[in-house]
């Protein structure tokens, strides 16, 4: 009969202890797909750097893994790692992502619906708006990205988020607000439907 | 200033709060399949720390000539311990559950030094 699976805390004693690799290699398998997806949004789907950024995350951890307290989920403190992690490289590439990112837009389209092109069936649309909303969240700061980021695709609340982005609750609070103003001018052929 | 009516904002929130929520269920469903990238990063961690394979002996030896040293340099104090612990040890009414517990006593102590000094790590 097959044993159960070995709970993060036992996999993370076992690195911590003994630099068990094996274990540590069930903690990547465990939680790549959710650190490499969440930093394929904060990079607004550049794919290489997200898995670079994956990478450097998971090293990061492996290091600091006999500081991990237990205190939050170990998903939430991968996420901490992977979020400053980008934001770090978004410092370094700052100028390169600003002068960019507009002109990554399709000209006059931004993220405006054209109903003609649209299909009539629930999954073109639904579609559609996935694609719309990914270019909006291209516009965002990288600060507001991630807060909306943690809050909504990896679904933590608020204190979580805070803890994550290392800011106050109210700081997160502020990003998501503003955030959300300016995904709602951007979207706002969305809204009239 | 704002000149929307309240429940048309709030609509407008409820309608993007909902599009955000579907969207992060779709991204929490979306797995991405490992593709080597747990090898990639296996491969890319620190070699482990290996001790010298003459580690162990010489340790063993380290502790052996420390003993002979102590006992060459304070040969008065190591023979008055080891009087002063024969006269207790003899003073004492001896029994053979006595001598069976002392015997153990003093194999975990040996095992517990040998284990500590050889251990793997």
């Amino acid at each position: 009969m097959a044993e159960p699976p070995l709970s993060d805390a036992e996999l993370i004693a076992r690195v911590v202890v003994r630099d068990d690799r094996h274990a540590f290699s069930e903690l990547v398998r465990r939680y790549q797909s959710a650190v490499r997806t969440t930093l394929r949004r904060l990079t607004s789907g550049n794919l290489a750097l997200a898995d670079d950024l994956a990478q450097e995350t998971f090293m990061l951890a492996y290091r600091n893994l006999a500081s991990f307290r237990q205190e939050a989920k170990f998903s939430t403190w991968l996420y901490r790692i992977a979020t400053n992690a980008f934001l770090a490289d978004a410092r370094k590439r700052k100028e390169e992502l600003l002068g960019d990112r507009d002109d990554e837009l399709p000209d006059d389209e931004g993220a405006e619906r054209e109903d003609d092109a649209l299909g009539d069936s629930e999954l073109e649309r639904s579609a559609s708006l996935s694609m719309d909303m990914a270019r909006a969240m291209a516009v965002l700061s990288d600060a507001e990205r991630a807060a909306i980021v943690q809050c909504y695709h990896n679904d933590l609340s608020h204190e979580e988020a805070a803890q994550v982005l290392n800011c106050p609750v109210g700081t997160v609070k502020t990003h998501i607000l503003r955030a959300k103003q300016k995904l709602k001018s951007r979207l706002a052929a969305w809204a009239r439907d | 200033m704002n000149d929307q009516p309240r429940s048309a904002i709030n609509a407008e929130d409820d309608w993007l709060d909902a599009a955000l929520r579907v969207e992060g269920v779709a991204h929490r469903a979306d797995y991405l399949d490992d593709g080597g990238f747990t090898a990639r990063i296996m491969s890319a961690l620190p070699a482990p720390v290996a001790l010298p394979a003459w580690r162990r002996p010489v340790l063993l030896v380290l502790w052996a000539l420390a003993g002979l040293g102590m006992a060459f340099a304070l040969p008065s104090v190591v023979l008055d311990v080891t009087y002063d612990v024969m006269r207790i040890v003899l003073g004492q009414s001896v029994s053979f559950s006595g001598i069976g517990a002392a015997l153990v006593a003093i194999a975990v102590a040996t095992w517990a030094a040998a284990a500590f000094v050889l251990r793997d790590d």
